[in-house]
């Protein structure tokens, strides 16, 4: 017994070492990501082969991991956050959760509007809030700004998604800033007068009865409809987007997704290492490109991308947005917007 | 009974911990909305009240809906014969396979593809009365096939006809176990939220989680949460007063007599559909989903899905476990200690089932950052607190129909309480707590927001990637995922089949 006892233990310390050693030496990020792409995996995948840092993810959505984050503080292990909305950007910055990483190489890739001032988050993508327009019932010409929506010319025409949407908050708070309270509020009445159907739970659904002709506009972030007339749902997808066009009204509404280093974290140094290598033009190409978003600098080089032409930023900034979102969504619900 | 009560007195401990540990997410709750953000004007205003009306009218619709066609199948199944009866009897469980959320997504997009769109409020009845039924029928079968029989049997004697008799005497007699079958499915509609906010019904649960974390206003969603606990108490102490009335004593287990009533004709086809139609809508919506789909279903990484597959397994195992031995341990302190005190304790253990798993979730969290636990264990906790209720329902009605007389004789004849335990009860009670760790396995495969807001890094689960997938739009890579949770929870359904059978 005594002997078998003995022999064990150099095998158990072993044991005990080949498990815990990894997770001691090996050098590794953790992210808590807003983001859901499978394309995601595939950059993170060559972050890791660059520079043998191992990225351990956890995705929920942006509310879901803001809480968990904020109720975990100190504890938390996460080192680098992710969120897919410039109102909830800010809104993180204002908990707290972030911490300034003064860094040049990020100041200089990341353009002033799309990261914070201070530099705790750097946007990755930027997303553009699009009209979808069937061409046999709207002219597409006649779509130039987000206040033609509500032009009653559109009656019983226009899809919207529902308030809870984030990315129609953004656009109702970037609207409450360029245009202030009493326009936006007749806009969003106008354009609740103007439905043609029940608020749309989802953009791709939208899309889809736009290219029927149930609506002949909606209002949706452009990459649906780029993923569509990819294929990647199916060829009766790719059929029904090939119906319709995508406008981009002039300013556009452009939203972020970005990232920073958490106010606890405790592999700052490869945190900053990860949000470096995502931002620099090279891999910002790629995070992008994946999931049809645009790059932070240009219009990228999809080739689906480039059909839908160019678009004019209206250059409003996170926290402008972020400092509006609360604004914004009591107006929407004051306003018989679902 | 009390001569072994000293011994006994730790077990009262453990019930008190039980419930303090369910009661702890709730209280952690209340604090942080009361003394955590600033108190400002607290109203539930316009949008509350939808989301109140909301709520009340989908627990009214399923409540009918789905008492009608739970009670319609459980008579039918019970006391009627007909060709197929008996797999028919069976096929009402796989409906239990399919979580209200994935139906929903699924004809929604299936819809969409084809033209139609499928939203609102009668849609969400239709989906969750589909989703739920089964506790009704569940319930009323057992009622039908065992205790009202003889009244049946006597009432036939004396010349009334099926629709008489089922009126006057056994829809009477089944009342309360159809009431609670009713109250327990409309548990669920409350904290139902994946399926309601895909169809754009504007409900209490959604509302809590919006205001909670989207709009900061803590006081607010405590306040719609207070409304949502209201709403369950009522219905709780409803199922409880009507449980207590179906109340009696019965060992004989098996009555393999044969139906009542012999179906013919037109008569027999119409039986036939009408139990027929509810499992075959439940296994026709995904399949409609995956066939017009199919080209988006890209080959999927076979190893990475094993891994979720397990994973999911690994979490619902380990939860049935720790949900189990809690439950057993409250029933058992419940039939040997009549204290009200030990009785309300009991009760109060179960309410996590009518908390929405997302409200939970954020209790949890903030005792957890509290006391520095782990994200394993956190979601192992709330996957006990809520699934109490469900491990708990099975062996309270089963430990109710066991007469007392049996642990007064086991004592004695000399055994302590861990003998009668062991010796008695669990033997007894095997297929109780084997369909009750069923029910718990395949709810914690199913449960979404828990799971989403609790896991640790790397953790994905089955149900976490079909939430990925379908938040961003890409059903097609949803659907091996979710083909996958139905097919556990299928296998699950299909365990339940000897307790069924049996009856």
């Amino acid at each position: 017994m005594i002997a078998n006892k003995r022999a064990a233990l150099p095998l158990l310390g072993t044991l005990v070492l080949s498990l815990t050693a990894p997770a001691t030496l090996a050098q590794e990020v953790r992210v808590y990501s807003g983001r859901h792409y499978s394309s995601d995996n595939a950059i993170y995948e060559r972050f890791t082969k660059a520079t043998g840092i191992k990225v351990r993810l956890l995705e929920s959505n942006d509310s879901a991991i803001v809480e968990r984050l904020r109720n975990e503080g100190r504890n938390s292990s996460a080192d680098v956050l992710i969120l897919v909305d410039a109102a909830k950007l800010a809104h993180a910055t204002e908990l707290g959760l972030f911490q300034p990483i003064g860094n040049a190489e990020l100041m200089r890739d990341v353009p002033l509007s799309l990261r914070d001032p201070k530099g705790r988050w750097f946007g990755l993508t930027r997303r553009v809030r699009a009209f979808v327009v069937n061409p046999k019932l709207v002219n597409p010409g006649s779509l130039r700004t987000y206040a033609d929506l509500a032009n009653p010319a559109l009656k019983g025409k226009l899809c919207l998604r529902n308030r809870n949407s984030v990315y129609n908050q953004s656009l109702v708070a970037d609207q409450l800033i360029l245009r202030g309270q009493p326009a936006t509020r007749s806009w969003i009445r106008g354009m609740i007068a103007n439905l043609a159907d029940p608020v749309y739970t989802s953009d791709t659904v939208l899309a889809r009865d736009v290219a029927r002709g149930k609506c002949g506009v909606g209002v949706v972030n452009s990459y649906y409809v780029a993923r569509m007339l990819s294929g990647q749902n199916g060829a009766a997808d790719k059929a029904l987007a090939a119906r319709v066009r995508i406008v981009y009204p002039n300013p556009a509404h452009v939203n972020v997704s970005g990232a920073g280093v958490t106010r606890h974290a405790t592999n700052r140094t490869q945190a900053i290492q990860l949000i470096e290598y995502l931002t620099s033009p090279t891999a910002a190409e790629g995070f992008a490109q994946g999931s049809f978003e645009y790059p932070l600098k240009g219009f990228g080089n999809n080739p689906i991308l480039k059909r839908f032409g160019p678009f004019t930023p209206d250059g409003l900034s996170a926290a402008q947005l972020g400092a509006k979102a609360k604004a914004a969504s009591q107006l929407m619900a004051d306003n018989g917007w679902q | 009974m009390s001569a072994a009560g000293s011994s006994r007195r730790s077990l009262l401990w453990g019930v008190l911990l039980v419930s303090l540990l369910t009661l702890a997410p709730l209280v952690a709750l209340a604090w942080d909305a009361l003394f955590g953000g600033a108190l400002q004007g607290v109203s539930l205003g316009s949008e509350g009240r939808l989301q109140v009306g909301n709520t009340l009218a989908l627990v009214a619709g399923e409540g009918l809906l789905g008492g009608v066609v739970g009670t319609a199948i459980g008579w039918l199944t019970a006391l009627c014969s007909f060709p197929g009866r008996r797999l028919l009897r069976i096929a009402q469980l796989l409906p239990m396979a399919f979580p209200a959320y994935l139906q929903a997504a699924s004809l929604i997009d299936w819809g969409s593809r084809a033209g139609w769109r499928i939203h609102g409020l009668g849609w969400a009845i239709a989906l969750l009365a589909l989703a739920n039924y089964t506790y009704v029928f569940y319930l009323s079968h057992e009622t039908f096939a065992s205790s009202g029989r003889r009244l049946l049997e006597a009432s036939r004697c004396l010349g009334v006809g099926p629709w008489r008799s089922f009126g006057r005497v056994a829809l009477p007699l089944a009342l309360p176990a159809i009431g609670a079958g009713v109250a327990l499915s409309a548990m669920e509609v409350v904290n139902e939220l994946g399926a309601v906010r895909l169809l754009g019904v504007p409900s209490l649960s959604a509302g809590i989680l919006d205001r909670w974390q989207a709009e900061g206003d803590a006081p607010g969603a405590a306040l719609l949460a207070l409304v949502a606990l209201a709403i369950v108490a009522l219905l709780v102490s409803g199922e409880r007063l009507l449980r207590r009335r179906s109340r009696r004593w019965n060992l004989s287990v098996g009555s393999p007599q044969g139906p009542l009533w012999h179906l013919q004709g037109w008569r027999a086809a119409l039986a036939m559909v009408i139990t027929a139609l509810p499992p075959l809508l439940a296994v026709l919506i995904p399949c409609l989903w995956v066939s017009s789909g199919w080209e988006s279903l890209r080959q999927q990484d076979g190893t990475e899905l094993a891994a979720l597959t397990l994973r999911s397994l690994v979490l619902a195992l380990a939860a049935t476990g720790v949900t189990l031995a809690a439950a057993l341990l409250l029933a058992v302190v419940r039939r040997w200690t009549p204290r009200p005190l030990v009785q309300q304790l009991s009760v109060i253990a179960g309410l996590g089932y009518a908390v929405p798993g997302s409200v939970l979730a954020l209790g949890l969290l903030i005792l957890g950052g509290a006391i520095g636990l782990g994200p394993l264990l956190l979601l192992l906790w709330g996957y006990g607190d809520r699934f109490m209720a469900v491990a708990k329902q099975g062996l309270d009605a089963a430990f109710e129909r066991m007469p007392p007389s049996i642990d007064e004789a086991a004592i004695s004849l000399g055994c302590n309480w861990r003998g009668v335990l062991r010796r008695v009860h669990l033997p007894l009670q095997r297929g109780p707590l084997l369909v009750g760790g069923l029910l718990v396995f395949v709810d914690v495969v199913k449960e979404l927001p828990l799971t989403l807001s609790l896991r640790p890094f790397d953790f994905d689960t089955l149900a976490v990637r079909v939430f990925q997938y379908a938040s961003d739009e890409r059903v097609g890579a949803a659907m091996t995922p979710a083909l996958l949770i139905m097919v556990l929870g299928l296998l699950a359904s299909a365990a339940l089949i000897p307790s069924l059978d049996r009856r």
